[in-house]
């Protein structure tokens, strides 16, 4: 093969080679010309494209958590001093004193828990009875059951595979997370999501690796359809603590069974083999945590009443993210 | 002059990233790194983990953890409108009740502990009140938000409340003990309590 036969040999001058140069048309500006403008000229296009990907990435996630920080740590805040020393409302020049005071002082000398403080941020349970036969019947369950094989199946495999296998199944139920992010307006949250699809399917393995997390810093999105019901103003309903299932509030238990009809998942697979599917699922997890139940219920006084309470707050906590 | 301009660019991007990477840990922040690297300390060092050096662990765990959490502030929180129905003296046996079973339940937590890393990702002071975030990412890769919250005392910041993953502890203990006193009453929740603690 000549020289000549290379597209870009007319555009050769003075012996310096150009691989673009037939791309430029060989119109280049006249600074192109001193070597030294031109090498400055691309180190500072590289090194700004380089400095604004880093600020971009740092900028989404710093900014995401200031922000809900800020927002919730200033709600926080505002709470307990309604509750510590605001007293009643109708004595808003007492506020400066009660706050000068000291802390021991005010507490006592106001009324800051209302009655109706307690009846708000508690969800509402009229089926106690048949809740707690329930929570019994699944302590009994995990106790009997779920804890032994959970133990069982970790002494056989690993840690690390447990992990993987319960990536991939969290994987697989990204639709239902697309779909409430989507209903729920949280755009930047269904770009994450199809993302991590996308990056934990292929680089990561099938969904086995959690890639997204590690490399691009993009954590799960914990959404489902009880948070866009809650989104869309419907209340939790009521307490129930379901038979194999656990504790769910009306309206999570909906969405729960929304979920369901949502995920393709579940239209390929058949009923037994999902069912199946789902239990290996449950006790992959239930050997990554064995013993937090065990705590939750060393430390309570009525775990029933501790585990409705538990739920409710987390649940409180994910609706509000 | 063309190279000027675009030497500013990114150094004036790279100061923008500096300003916005220094994020200034507080009082409130240095006193929850104080006391749980003090217990991290206890827990991880070998000499402490032999069975007859189990007593003088808990022992050195308790103290670390009195130090840091208010226990009367807490009892206060959690017996809610109750607490003022009470005499000194139940309040004064209330908040030990309730220490010791906060310390047990701390240290059963604690001692539970197998190198996972702590992360101070935010903190916020408002007045006396103070609140510092914390993240736990454990060993299995799944990370856990704690949210201390905090109240200023003579200078030093105490802990009157813990969230984990957005379940405030005082909150379900508050439930937990209106939903026994208006079943039962006082005297009920203290013997449940006592029976609590005395297991061991």
């Amino acid at each position: 093969m000549s020289e000549k036969d290379l597209s870009y040999s007319h555009c050769r001058q003075n012996d310096t080679f150009y691989p673009f140069a037939s791309l430029r048309l060989c119109a280049r500006p006249v600074w192109f010309r001193f070597v030294r403008v031109r090498v400055l000229f691309f180190l500072i296009c590289w090194l700004s494209m380089f400095t604004s990907f880093c600020f971009a990435e740092k900028d989404q996630t710093w900014q995401g958590h200031d922000e809900v920080e800020a927002h919730e740590l200033d709600r926080m805040v505002y709470e307990e001093r309604q509750l510590t020393e605001s007293g009643p409302a109708e004595r808003p020049s007492n506020l400066k004193i009660a706050q000068v005071k000291d802390s021991q002082e005010t507490s006592e000398g106001s009324d800051p828990w209302e009655d109706e403080e307690e009846e708000i941020d508690s969800i509402y349970d009229p089926l106690e009875p048949m809740n707690r036969a329930f929570f019994q019947f699944n302590d009994k369950l995990y106790f009997w059951v779920l804890k032994p094989v959970a133990t069982g199946y970790s002494a056989v495999v690993p840690e690390l595979g447990r992990v993987c296998i319960r990536n991939f199944f969290s994987n697989l139920v990204m639709p239902i997370r697309a779909i409430s992010c989507l209903l729920q307006g949280k755009f930047e949250a269904l770009g994450i999501v199809l993302v991590r699809f996308v990056v934990n399917s292929s680089a990561g393995f099938l969904g086995f690796q959690d890639v997204a997390k590690q490399a691009l810093d993009f954590p799960i999105q914990d959404e489902d359809l009880g948070q866009v019901f809650a989104f869309y103003g419907i209340g939790p309903g009521f307490y129930l603590d379901l038979p194999f299932l656990g504790p769910y509030s009306i309206r999570d238990a909906v969405g729960w069974g929304g979920g369901l009809f949502i995920n393709p998942f579940d239209y390929v697979v058949n009923f037994w083999p999902n069912v199946g599917i789902r239990v290996y699922d449950i006790v992959n997890k239930t050997s990554l945590r064995i013993g937090d139940y065990e705590a939750m219920k060393e430390a309570a006084i009525d775990p029933y009443v501790a585990l409705r309470d538990a739920y409710y707050q987390y649940r409180l906590h994910l609706i509000e993210r | 002059m063309v190279c000027k301009y675009f030497l500013m660019i990114p150094l004036f991007i790279f100061m923008t990233l500096i300003i916005a990477g220094s994020s200034m840990a507080g009082k409130p922040t240095e006193d929850v790194r104080e006391t749980t690297d003090k217990l991290i300390a206890i827990v991880s060092d070998p000499a402490m983990k032999t069975s007859d050096m189990a007593a003088e662990r808990a022992r050195r765990i308790r103290e670390a953890v009195d130090e840091r959490f208010d226990w009367r502030e807490m009892s206060k929180r959690t017996l809610a409108r109750h607490w003022k129905e009470r005499s000194d003296r139940e309040k004064e046996e209330f908040i030990d009740l309730f220490g010791m079973l906060m310390e047990r339940t701390y240290l059963d937590r604690v001692e539970g502990y197998s190198g996972e890393k702590v992360l101070y990702v935010g903190e916020r002071v408002d007045g006396k009140y103070g609140i510092v975030v914390v993240k736990i990412v454990t060993k299995k890769d799944t990370e856990i938000l704690v949210k201390y919250k905090l109240k200023n005392k003579g200078g030093e910041w105490l802990a009157y409340d813990i969230s984990i993953q957005g379940v405030s502890l005082v909150n379900n203990y508050r439930k937990q003990f209106s939903s026994i006193m208006t079943r039962s009453s006082y005297e009920d929740l203290v013997k449940k309590l006592k029976a609590k603690v005395e297991k061991e």
